[in-house]
């Protein structure tokens, strides 16, 4: 018996028990984040899973997560160390708290929080959470997203740690001045819902430190955020070191038609740690186009995420060697009282600055431009139901990701906020729950960007909107540029929305615009673009040339001019003395 | 004589059960036959011929029934060698098949790529027609849109065909006129049609499923002709039925007809075994665990009822048909052990295999398995693997964990070795909790029916990580689910949408469609020569609180249904809704409202009876071997332990662990916290020695 047995705070370490309680965090979210897919009434959680579950040790700090919406994630942790510091010792076996205030961590004014404090022999040993998207924050606009606002109090009712329940007990008057603040009954229900899952996890923690004691969970605990940090720091290894920076633009603020703004990051990897420097992006816009501190943080770790081994678990061991410094008064950290309802949003914007610095780095872990996002949000009422509706439209908005080295972009995954994680609403259901008649929803032919490995397709959306007393909000980007190629693949295509209105109008709405009393009858139509190309089409094999224009995603057309493959539209076979000619021409 | 055979064909070998009409039974074993698995089928009957002193067809024309469990479904999906596959479709949703909602199940890996469709996009062929939520018509049926599809089908030289509309689980038919056309001009075809195969409301579920269907149907249609075919000419005149994923049996026609509920049908016997091993112990609920090579397959039993999902997928394809609720993880005797970035040990999913093997199984394989850990910690014998037939190499084995792990670990060998038993058994207890704890069942409150080759020798750490008092080892615990097929019944699901506040239900409707799929099932049940008398009629509802998005299936009683009652109903839902979610809306008195009916029709069959053997007292020194070294998981360190041979075991011995108990096709390792007696039945009742009381009063007085 020749090992050094490592010891924390006088318990023996057992390697075993490490792996052990880390599987068991993760089911535990993920029980969390089934309860809520089942039982929630909002499309927007139960179809989408705009929503993120997660544990917390006593101090707030991040045990594992269940990130549906990654875009979530990174707010649950440190919005849990200010509740910690908030409520100090006044934090009771049974509390309920919801929090979604953007300027004390919160990432998104419609993104509501709900913690629970678990406790262990009278002591607060750690925290369950979950955050999703709510139908309706209040606000000047049903569903959010007001375009026109330039103040926080103009977008959501303002929600910063508060306890709905003590010791227990339902706080009847908070919980009632809370919802007579919001438009629509299913977000009580659905907060509800948020607050039995958290129920479900706590039930499973004290089981679980029942069963090992305190001490063994909290040793063992600070043995697995150490393992999980030297893996992140060994990745970070990997990466060669230096300084690189990376740039991307922003279109329109919602006010201000053609504005621009940039997102500029500078790069320091040095040993074991990795800084990403925000301090030369863009001064906050007057509206509602400006991020949070944890919308951004969130925005950096997904992206980084992707370019590392995708195993290492999420807790805070992971995240310490990831620095950030995200000026205040940059349009990634607005000040107070800004209107930030867009923040996640410049996600996309944020990924294509990290992608554009690291590409030369390790071109080998980086995949071409995502489509940004570009997205609807429809409101009113159901005449089917005398009943109000609001939804938004995930399955309109799903274009493709980025190729990478080897691999082709996904196709129809959406924007890499969530990346995949967010699922399009299923066809009849949408019907059955909003006034809409779907007419199409397929890959777009032509949209993804081609290469060596192309992007992912884009998607073309077409449906009818049949409900009373209807708005529209439009919110997003990537109308204007489309997702990049790197390494000579080519770029993907623009998103479109355009409004058909039943008079033969057709109004095509501003990425970011608030369209009232749209009538009955109206033609929602939308393209999601495809994804940028990843190296030379050229290089792009024959056969698989071939394979997409026989599944009709790449024109004919398409195959000669990008790829250089003759391809006769009536045979659908390859004139191989024609395309290799074709090809060696383009060297 | 008359005889029941199970059969049980798995990737390895095919597992056989022959019982016998006195309740005896014998087991057999062959090598598995993957490219036309009848032939090591036929193997094994005529082994068993041979053993009875008959010629194959005196032996066969004794068979009363032949009970069989296919994965060559599974196989063809898995492989991607099903049939070639059209699909007709709405205009305007042919990509729903490959889109799958857009997930990613690996959100941070960019070279995760999409699973590829079982229909390519060039074969999903567009057909002008509309409905709309309600089902009527929005766009009349273009019939010319269905021809010019067809013409597609017959020029690329399509095997199968599936059909699924918009909305057609509300009204069939669109899809039944375009479904005649393709019978009238591909008449040798096979056809699914998806408000037949699958009448329930969300399109990806149903295209996915109508799609599998066909994908795998033309493949188990020939298999199963050519299987007839083989066992009439052998001389076979009973009845042959074939096992379905939900846990039941069903005749090849009909199996023929609905292959995708084949699909996930391999570890569905062994629920149904469990069910039978421990209801005869006086126990309503237990746990199975099946762990074989490379997988482990955990499912929960409750008041002798496996839990059904219709949430399934397989290979990342969703299929909506009713399933056992059972785990499946990576995990088996071949399971190799890593260390991964953060310097942890790890074992499995990726599993050795029988090619090239465990390192100790000296036929190539050189990384270090799960049942080279077994070996070197003294849990199996060298000279006794699969009864003395395959030698195993200790040394090949102690390099390999040496080298691998150990020297890594900066552990000494059997520290290593150690270590990869207690993480595969930590491991497969996760199993277990996905089909417990993750569904708010606690699983101390279960008996664990062990079975598989490898499962015995892991069972005492499992039940131990999980706090399970009692474990049961059945006597054909190397054979488990051709044992369960024999205990199988016939079983078919029927579904249909009907979407209605509770409140505003019509009782003439409710009572209609109920009474329309029971009558559906007893015809279906009376074709497989299934008399009315025999069949048992399970009603449920998918319930949800009023603009709840998913439902909770009720079951309800057969009384309520035809009585009409609604309180009882409700109730059973907040209560059901309760238990899974933590909350219910029973006080807020939130509108509760149904979406899909559903009934499933049993049919049951004979089953094979137990013999009770004689009472042998306690002591078990008739089947002492030998002592051998062996490692002690709680105490940390070797020790000499007793080896029996469970051959001589006998009814009342009693077995203190620590010990081994050697079988020809498995091995027990009863760890030091638990003691075994044999039971009146020959299974090994194995539980914690501090509640012996309780236990052995069930085995020696009822």
């Amino acid at each position: 018996m020749s090992k050094e047995m490592e010891v924390i705070n006088g318990v023996k370490i057992d390697k075993i028990l490490v792996s052990v309680l880390q599987r068991r965090f993760k089911s535990i979210t993920q029980e969390m984040s089934h309860a809520i897919t089942r039982t929630t009434r909002s499309p927007i959680l139960c179809e989408a899973k705009d929503f993120v579950t997660g544990l917390y040790d006593g101090k707030g700090k991040m045990l594992e997560q269940t990130e549906n919406l990654p875009i979530l994630s990174f707010s649950l942790g440190p919005v849990c160390e200010y509740i910690v510091n908030y409520f100090g010792e006044e934090i009771y076996p049974g509390d309920v708290i919801f929090h979604n205030d953007v300027f004390s961590m919160g990432n998104q004014n419609n993104d509501v929080a709900v913690y629970k404090p678990i406790f262990f022999d009278g002591k607060l040993v750690a925290w369950s959470a979950c955050k999703g998207h709510q139908a309706d924050i209040g606000g000047a606009v049903a569903g959010g997203y007001n375009p026109n606002a330039t103040e926080v109090w103009q977008e959501a009712l303002r929600i910063p740690p508060v306890k709905v329940y003590e010791k227990g007990k339902l706080r009847k008057d908070v919980w009632d001045l809370i919802f007579a603040n919001i438009r629509y009954d299913i977000v009580r229900e659905d907060l509800t819902a948020q607050i039995g899952s958290c129920t479900l996890a706590e039930r499973r923690m004290i089981d679980l430190v029942s069963k090992y004691g305190l001490a063994v969970f909290e040793a063992h605990k600070e043995y697995l955020y150490n393992s999980t940090e030297l893996m992140m720091k060994a990745e970070i290894r990997t990466i060669p070191k230096g300084v690189y920076t990376g740039e991307s633009t922003v279109y329109y603020d919602g006010r201000n038609p053609g504005s621009t703004y940039k997102i500029r990051t500078k790069i320091t990897v040095n040993d074991e740690d990795i800084t990403f420097d925000f301090s030369e992006t863009d001064a906050q816009t007057s509206g509602f186009v400006n991020g949070t501190f944890t919308s951004s943080a969130s925005a950096v770790i997904l992206t980084f995420l992707q370019m590392v081994n995708p195993d290492i678990p999420h807790n805070d061991g992971m995240s310490r060697p990831i620095k950030m410094i995200i000026p205040e008064g940059t349009i990634l950290n607005a000040s107070y009282p800004a209107a930030t309802t867009f923040g996640n949003h410049l996600c996309p914007a944020t990924a294509d600055a990290i992608i554009r610095a690291l590409a030369p780095v390790i071109p080998e872990r980086v995949t071409a431009g995502w489509n940004n996002l570009l997205c609807g949000l429809v409101n009113g009422i159901d005449p089917r139901k005398h009943a109000p509706f609001v939804d938004i439209i995930f399955l309109g908005m799903k274009g493709g990701s980025g190729g990478t080295y080897g691999f082709d972009g996904y196709d129809h995954i959406g924007m890499i906020d969530a990346s995949g994680g967010v699922l399009a609403q299923d066809y009849e259901m949408f019907e059955q729950q909003d006034p809409h008649l779907l007419y199409k929803h397929e890959y777009l032919i032509d949209s993804a960007g081609a290469g060596q490995w192309r992007g992912g397709l884009g998607v073309e959306t077409e449906f009818s909107l049949d409900g009373e007393k209807m708005n529209v909000i439009t919110f997003g980007d990537g109308d204007v540029e489309p997702a990049f190629g790197v390494f000579g693949g080519k770029e993907g295509t623009l998103n479109i929305i355009e409004l058909r209105y039943p008079d033969g109008k057709v109004h095509v709405p501003l990425s970011k615009e608030l369209v009232y009393n749209v009538p009955k009858g109206t033609i929602w139509y939308q393209q999601a673009g495809g994804g940028g190309g990843y190296g030379d089409p050229k290089l792009r094999p024959v056969e698989k040339v071939l394979k997409d224009v026989k599944n009709e995603v790449v024109s004919v057309e398409k195959a000669r001019e990008d790829y250089g493959v003759v391809i006769d539209p009536e045979t659908l076979t390859v004139d191989k003395k024609a395309t290799a000619e074709l090809r060696a021409a383009r060297q | 004589m008359k005889y029941r055979i199970g059969i049980d064909v798995g990737g390895t070998f095919t597992d056989f059960l022959l019982a016998f009409e006195d309740g005896t039974s014998r087991i057999y074993k062959v090598l598995s036959t993957p490219d036309d698995p009848s032939i090591g089928l036929m193997t094994g009957l005529s082994e068993m011929a041979k053993d009875q002193n008959l010629p194959l067809k005196d032996f066969l024309q004794q068979v009363e029934t032949i009970v069989h469990g296919t994965t060559v479904t599974t196989n063809a999906v898995l492989t991607y060698n099903g049939a070639k596959t059209g699909l007709l479709t709405t205009l305007g949703v042919r990509d729903a098949l490959e889109m799958r909602r857009g997930i990613r199940e690996e959100q941070y890996n960019n070279r995760y790529t999409n699973v590829e469709p079982l229909a390519p996009r060039y074969l999903r062929r567009p057909v002008k027609e509309r409905l709309n939520y309600a089902g009527e018509v929005v766009i009349p049926i273009d019939m010319s849109t269905v021809d010019e599809a067809i013409d597609i089908f017959i020029k690329e030289g399509v095997e199968a065909v599936a059909v699924c509309f918009m909305n057609s689980f509300a009204n069939k038919e669109h899809e039944e006129m375009a479904a005649k056309v393709v019978r009238e001009r591909m008449p040798d075809t096979y056809l699914t049609v998806s408000s037949t195969l699958l009448p329930s409301i969300r399109f990806y579920d149903r295209v996915s499923t109508t799609v599998l269907n066909s994908y795998s149907g033309p493949i188990l249609r020939r298999y199963l002709r050519s299987l007839v075919k083989r066992l009439e000419e052998a001389g076979f005149t009973g009845t042959l039925l074939i096992m379905q994923s939900n846990g039941g049996v069903v005749s090849p026609q009909v199996a023929e007809e609905r292959a995708g509920v084949t699909l996930l049908s391999g570890p569905a016997a062994g629920p149904v075994a469990g069910i039978t091993y421990t209801s005869i112990n006086g126990f309503n609920d237990c746990l199975t665990v099946d762990m074989g090579g490379t997988s482990f397959d955990a499912a929960l039993i409750k008041n002798q009822t496996p839990l059904v999902t219709s949430e399934g997928e397989i290979n990342r394809l969703r299929l909506a048909l009713p399933m056992l609720d059972i785990v499946t993880i990576g995990a088996g005797g071949g399971s190799i052990g890593w260390i991964d970035e953060g310097g942890l040990l790890r074992m499995g999913p990726q599993s050795a295999g029988s090619k090239p093997g465990p390192a100790c199984y000296d036929i190539g394989g050189e990384l270090p398995a799960c049942t080279d850990a077994d070996l070197v910690l003294g849990y199996l014998d060298a000279d006794f693997f699969a009864g003395g037939r395959m030698k195993l190499n200790y040394d090949k084995a102690a390099k390999a964990i040496d080298e691998h792990l150990a020297k890594k670990l900066k552990f000494d060998m059997l520290e290593a070795a150690a270590g990869m038993y207690n993480v595969i058994n930590v491991n497969m207890a996760a199993g277990v909790r996905e089909v417990t704890v993750k569904k708010g069942e606690d699983p101390r409150d279960y008996p664990l029916v062990v079975a598989g080759g490898a499962g015995p020798n892991h069972a005492c750490m499992i039940a131990l990580e999980l706090e399970i008092p009692v474990i049961i080892i059945p006597k054909e615990s190397s054979i488990f689910c051709a044992a369960g097929m024999l205990m199988s019944d016939l079983k078919h699901d029927y579904v249909r949408t009907y979407p209605v506040a509770l409140k505003q239900l019509d009782r003439e409707k409710f009572t209609r469609l109920f009474k329309e799929m029971a009558d559906e099932g007893t015809e279906d049940l009376r074709k497989e020569n299934i008399p009315r008398e025999r069949v048992e009629y399970f009603y449920s509802l998918d319930m949800r609180y009023t603009k709840q998005y998913h439902e909770v299936n009720v079951n309800i009683s057969e009384a309520d249904v035809y009585a009409f009652n609604l309180e009882n109903i409700a109730e059973e839902f907040h209560k059901l809704h309760n238990l899974l979610y933590g909350y219910s809306l029973e006080n807020e008195g939130t509108p509760i409202e149904i979406l899909n009916m559903r009934v499933t029709c049993i049919g049951r069959t004979e089953k094979p009876r137990f013999i009770e053997e004689k009472y042998a007292g306690e002591d078990p020194s008739g089947a002492f071997k030998r002592y051998r070294k062996a490692y002690l998981p709680s105490k940390r360190e070797f020790a000499d332990v007793p080896v029996f041979d469970g051959a001589k075991l006998l009814y009342g011995n009693r077995v203190a662990g620590p010990a081994i108990v050697e079988q020809v096709n498995t091995s027990a390792f009863i760890t030091a916290e638990y003691s075994l007696i044999v039971d009146r039945y020959g299974s090994f009742m194995v539980f914690l020695k501090d509640r012996e009381q309780e236990f052995a009063g069930r085995i020696f007085n009822e």
